[in-house]
């Protein structure tokens, strides 16, 4: 069922393979291996994958680090300049 | 091509609405008052909605509620716009996203960028 060329971020377009990869080679930890490939920095702000990227890094045996977590940052979801702004 | 459920096995036949003419791409398709873009334009049989802004492979519809802004589109000039939250208004221009420039990843093989890098290296060093 899971395939290396699985896509896990869209917007990004990083496939499961890369973030493997990625992990293999840097035993990162959520924060680095979002760094690292992009998987999580799109348009949505992670928000469709940052759930997977953990899955992923749990599942390879490291603990979620609370100490460096996948952030949140403001905006929690993308607003234009304009809105911001209160411009029409 | 019209791939709406007018004749629903439990919820029974669908109500005549009034049909709206939008664009999509330039060309009219018919939309139901009601229907979000995206719900329209797939009812049409369009599912890419536009293609990865770098690599040009095609997205559509992901989740449908507004949450993963895959569906974005320009809708009456205005970038960004999610076609799975917007109803179609009657005339509305709706076009696809395309792919963008890249110009700093214009080098195709890695010879041509590893050339660029040493050059970035050579002139970061002079510079110090």
């Amino acid at each position: 069922m899971f395939t290396q060329d699985m896509v896990i971020c869209r917007c990004e377009e990083v496939s499961l393979g890369k973030l493997m990869q990625t992990f293999a080679a840097h035993g990162c930890s959520a924060r680095e291996l979002k760094l690292r490939t992009r998987a999580g920095m799109g348009t949505c702000g992670g928000r469709t994958c940052r759930s997977l990227i953990l899955a992923l890094l749990q599942e390879s045996g490291q603990e979620p680090s609370h100490a460096v977590p996948l952030g949140y940052q403001p905006p929690v979801r993308p607003v234009s300049f304009s809105l911001l702004g209160g411009r029409e | 091509m019209d791939r709406r459920i007018l004749n629903h096995p439990v919820l029974g036949p669908s109500a005549p609405g009034k049909t709206l003419t939008f664009h999509f791409d330039g060309k009219p398709y018919t939309a139901m008052q009601g229907e979000t873009v995206a719900a329209a334009l797939l009812a049409n049989g369009i599912r890419r909605l536009r293609v990865h802004e770098e690599s040009g492979s095609p997205r559509g519809l992901y989740c449908n509620i507004g949450h993963c802004f895959e569906c974005r589109v320009t809708i009456d000039d205005q970038p960004g716009v999610r076609a799975c939250l917007t109803l179609v208004k009657e005339g509305m221009k709706v076009f696809s996203g395309k792919v963008l420039p890249a110009p700093l990843k214009q080098a195709k093989s890695p010879d041509a960028s590893e050339k660029q890098n040493s050059h970035f290296i050579a002139e970061r060093a002079e510079s110090r």
